[in-house]
């Protein structure tokens, strides 16, 4: 019963979240210079139409202020708007009117969501060991390397490590891997690995630690003390114990990992949400970049909501 | 008597700091028979844990074991590889600490902590050992044992965690069993039920006990034979009815009176002059001597011996005799 | 006899202890030199401020200027970073693309700073509703990316230099917010400047030997971290199309643009992508040992 309380709770507060991220990002368009007119076809559409025939023009504006509700108070405009977000009733593209936003959100947010999920459990493969390694090898030569590495891979944004594995992949060393493309499982393994640099740095370092000082705690030397040898010691009593506080660290790294998406989608030619968000933006079509802006919105909260739920299983001190 | 259970010979324990090393065991010797308990008192920092916890190879990772031997069953526990400690550790040598609530696993079932250290050893197999963690349950006094072994350590409150940690030092039924200020973290009213619990479990087994206190109190109450240290030195040891009769050492002296002072057990012993400081030199001379009012020069030159004093009884001071007549 | 050694110990004790807290600054210096990797990072970075300095003076050539006999050449000793599709001199390019690169992210930190700054203070001295309201608004901006808010933004601000720092630095806030408002409270009820009251330590005493070092300290690791940040976002904008207009150079634009005959041509990626990775690298660098020199925590 608590933990349908907890979720409810959590959901309506992410709720109005959203509906505050909407309701800004509208506004925000709505007084942007140009307005909600500023979409590049119809400017070059009907700038033109309104200096030729300005009476058809009247007409285009009117049809389309009505079709997309602007003729309305504003209050009222992001009301509605907000309740047919909040309902997954996107509507259409302002860019492609004939194409529904939510079909063109079928094809491209599972591509992307692969990517995140992707990158999430390699970063957790890899960083985990890593973590433990250093920690256990602590102020020798292996945990310099994996700190600095760690760092380096947090410094350099997703975008960066896309290019250099372009180059590298494209020019030093052709033909390995695709550096372009979606569709065969090779097409992923560039993008996913410029995606989890910084995951398995985050994890690796608070895996390293979390388990330096999980590693110096009482029960630990409980375990010695019971002659529990010392691997079954370390991944049993250590590990474990790290790992649980570990999860709160990839809810919000798995955020970073969604923005990081849509760079790399950019250089890799990835049809993900990510080409989605771009064209939505630079060709100013509002209806889809706000809604863009709310899934990618209301997918790291849902995931934040999941760790905190995995968390609460995982860990029986915590009460939802 | 027999040969001693447990054997230490002249052992010296050293940490090092970032910037110095601390004399923390400074040749102690003392022997463990069987079916015998020991209670090593002194003030933190006097070296009294460090003493154990380095025989048995819990010392920290900073410390070190400059010299000396413990002996255990025919074997030198300090020169035992890691692996054969750890096959000792647990069977042959339980242990309890001070913070039960820190000292059990958060995440793991109580039952399965008590498992866990049979199930290391080989000593039951995996329904021998739930068999037994059961009934070990019942013994230490948790009640419904059955539906408790799934529970978590948070779910338990100080006392019935320490005897949980009681329940796993026991679980290979040891020969010997260190316990290290069992009682320190413990209400007043607990540490009477731990203490009684202990006692009955010790008195069933025929088990030594060796118990690490800086409580007066409880060493006496429970102890066969009592060792005072300070500085990491044994300032005196004796079996506990000569030790009340005839406390003849200054420091003993000071700490039985802030006993009586203070009015009740489980308070720290303060009133002694002074406050004893880490030892960052190579000692020279008694330890006590700049908190003594009986010190002399010899007393800062000289380290006084371990010697005899009465039957079952040594003491470290050159002053003992005098000291005696004072005190009268 | 036993009392003069212990006297004279306590004097060496308090000797020690004096000489630490004089040259608390000095001591963090120390321990930053010792790390080698953050030495070679601030080498570099001091190295990217000039040339983001005396750049535009030192460029062998002007940055709209293209040379259409020379277009996508390889690096010679006329260009020697190669030219791009319209002739552009890419080494002219970068050093360019270092002042706006720089320009967009101090601006965008110092932005984020005296926002963060001002709600911090005034959650942490004024609390009750006012902290509760602005740690509520610090929660919200940490649950989402800040560069969703930047892009929605850059909509409406324009993409040029001014619009870009506010772009990335209104929504930058919340971090330093946060930060200064756990100073400011830990100043209040700190237990470092009760011992030093219990000590009979002046009011001026407490706040120069205690609080500066400290809070100066805990505000330039996070300004050192949030910088490298500011800079990777600027570039992210420019990825996907929002950053600099072009035709100011960019390291962003010039990541972006090469993207497409990055197979025939790939100089035009390898200096600016190459430069661009060691810098962030470097600022990181010197941000965590900043880190572990001054924050209380580090050291070990």
């Amino acid at each position: 019963m608590a933990v349908v309380k907890f979720i409810a709770k959590r959901l309506i507060q992410i709720i109005i979240t959203l509906i505050l991220v909407m309701t800004v990002s509208y506004m925000l368009m709505y007084y942007s210079p140009g307005g909600f007119m500023h979409t590049t076809v119809m400017a070059s559409v009907l700038a033109p139409l309104q200096s030729q025939n300005p009476i058809l023009y009247q007409q285009v504006m009117d049809q389309f202020n009505s079709r997309y509700g602007l003729n309305l108070p504003l209050w009222q405009q992001i009301a509605k708007y907000v309740w047919h977000e909040l309902s997954f009733d996107f509507g259409n593209s302002m860019q492609n009117p004939s194409l529904s936003i939510m079909s063109q959100l079928k094809q491209t947010l599972p591509v992307s969501v692969d990517l995140a999920v992707g990158s999430v459990v390699l970063s957790v493969i890899v960083g985990v060991p890593l973590g433990i390694v250093a920690a256990l090898k602590r102020n020798t030569w292996i945990d310099y390397v994996v700190g600095t590495v760690s760092l380096a891979g947090q410094a350099i944004p997703a975008f960066v490590l896309a290019v250099i594995m372009v180059l590298l992949f494209g020019v030093v060393f052709p033909g390995i891997l695709p550096i372009a493309g979606w569709g065969a499982w090779k097409d992923a393994i560039l993008p996913v690995i410029c995606l989890s640099a910084a995951n398995i740095g985050v994890v690796a370092r608070y895996m390293r630690g979390s388990l330096i000082e999980t590693l110096r705690l009482d029960y630990i030397r409980t375990a010695k003390a019971k002659g529990v040898k010392y691997w079954p010691m370390v991944m049993n009593h250590g590990v474990k114990n790290s790992l649980t506080a570990m999860i709160t660290v990839i809810g919000p790294q798995f955020a970073f990992t969604v923005m990081g998406t849509i760079w790399v989608e950019q250089i890799f030619g990835i049809p993900g949400l990510g080409k989605v968000m771009q064209t939505a933006f630079t060709s100013f079509d509002y209806p889809l970049a706000i809604t863009s802006v709310f899934l990618l919105g209301s997918m790291i909260m849902i995931m934040n909501l999941l760790v905190d739920i995995i968390y609460a299983f995982i860990d029986p001190r915590v009460k939802l | 008597m027999s040969q001693p259970l447990l054997s230490i010979d002249n052992l010296h324990v050293r940490f090092a700091r970032s910037e110095d090393e601390v004399y923390a065991v400074n040749g102690i010797s003392f022997d463990v028979y069987e079916n015998e308990a020991l209670g090593i008192v002194g003030e933190s920092g006097s070296g009294k844990s460090v003493t154990l916890m380095s025989s048995i190879g819990l010392l920290r990772e900073n410390g070190k074991i400059s010299s000396g031997t413990a002996h255990f069953q025919g074997k030198d526990l300090l020169k035992l590889k890691p692996r054969q400690l750890e096959d000792i550790r647990g069977r042959d040598i339980g242990v309890i600490f001070q913070d039960p609530m820190t000292s059990l696993n958060p995440i793991m079932r109580i039952g399965d902590q008590i498992m866990e250290a049979m199930l290391t050893h080989r000593y039951a197999s995996r329904k021998e050992a739930f068999e037994r963690t059961l009934q070990l349950m019942h013994e230490i006094g948790i009640p419904d044992p059955k539906s408790r072994f799934k529970n978590y350590p948070h779910e338990f409150s100080g006392g019935m965690r320490q005897r949980i940690m009681i329940a796993i030092a026991l679980a290979c039924e040891p020969q010997l069993l260190i316990a290290d200020e069992p009682t320190t973290a413990l209400d007043v009213t607990v540490q009477m039920q731990i203490l009684a619990l202990l006692q009955d479990l010790r008195r069933k087994r025929g088990m030594s006990v060796v118990m690490v206190t800086h409580d007066f109190g409880v060493a006496t109450n429970f102890c066969d034979k009592i060792i005072v240290m300070y500085g990491g030195q044994i300032m005196e040891m004796a079996r506990t009815d000569q030790f009340i009769r005839r406390t003849a050492h200054p420091y003993s002296i000071g700490l039985k009176r802030s006993i009586i002072e203070v009015g009740h057990r489980g308070k720290e012993i303060l009133p002694i002059p002074g406050a004893s400081k880490a030892l960052t030199e190579e000692p020279v001379g008694c330890p006590f001597a700049a908190r003594c009012s009986f010190a002399t020069e010899r007393c800062f030159q000289e380290t006084p011996a371990l010697r005899i004093y009465g039957e079952d009884h040594h003491i470290a001071c050159h002053h003992a005799e005098e000291v005696a007549r004072h005190a009268v | 006899m036993a009392g003069t050694v212990a006297a004279a110990r306590s004097d060496a004790l308090n000797q020690k202890i004096k000489n630490r807290h004089r040259s608390s600054w000095y001591q963090g210096w120390k321990r930053f030199k010792r790390n080698r990797l953050a030495v070679v990072g601030l080498v570099w970075v001091v190295l990217f401020f000039l040339a983001g300095i005396i750049g535009p003076w030192v460029a062998p050539y002007d940055y709209r200027v293209g040379d259409f006999l020379a277009i996508n050449q390889g690096p010679s000793w006329q260009h020697i970073f190669g030219t791009d599709n319209v002739g552009h001199d890419m080494f002219s390019q970068i050093l360019y693309s270092v002042r706006s690169a720089l320009i967009i992210a101090l601006g965008a930190t110092l932005v984020s700073f005296v926002i963060g700054v001002i709600l911090g203070l005034w959650a942490g001295l004024r609390g009750g509703l006012a902290d509760v309201i602005i740690m509520r608004g610090v929660d919200f901006m940490m649950t989402l990316p800040g560069f969703l808010f930047a892009l929605i933004l850059v909509v409406l601000l324009g993409r040029g230099y001014w619009s870009l720092i506010l772009a990335i630095g209104i929504p930058g806030w919340a971090g330093y917010a946060r930060l200064i408002r756990s100073l400011v409270l830990g100043m209040r009820n700190g237990e470092m400047v009760e011992a030093a009251t219990a000590l009979g330590a002046s009011q001026a005493h407490i706040a120069r030997r205690y609080m500066l070092p400290n809070v100066v300290g805990s505000m330039a690791v996070s300004l050192a971290f949030g910088i490298p940040g500011d800079l990777a976002q600027i570039a992210g904008l420019s990825i996907f199309g929002m950053g600099l207009q072009p035709p100011i150079p960019s390291f962003g634009n010039m990541l972006a643009a090469a993207g497409d005959n990055i197979l025939g041509f790939p100089w035009l990626l390898y200096f600016p992508a190459g430069i661009f990775a060691i810098t962030l690298l470097a600022f990181l660098f010197v941000a965590d040992g900043l880190q572990e020199a001054f924050s209380p925590k580090g050291g070990n």
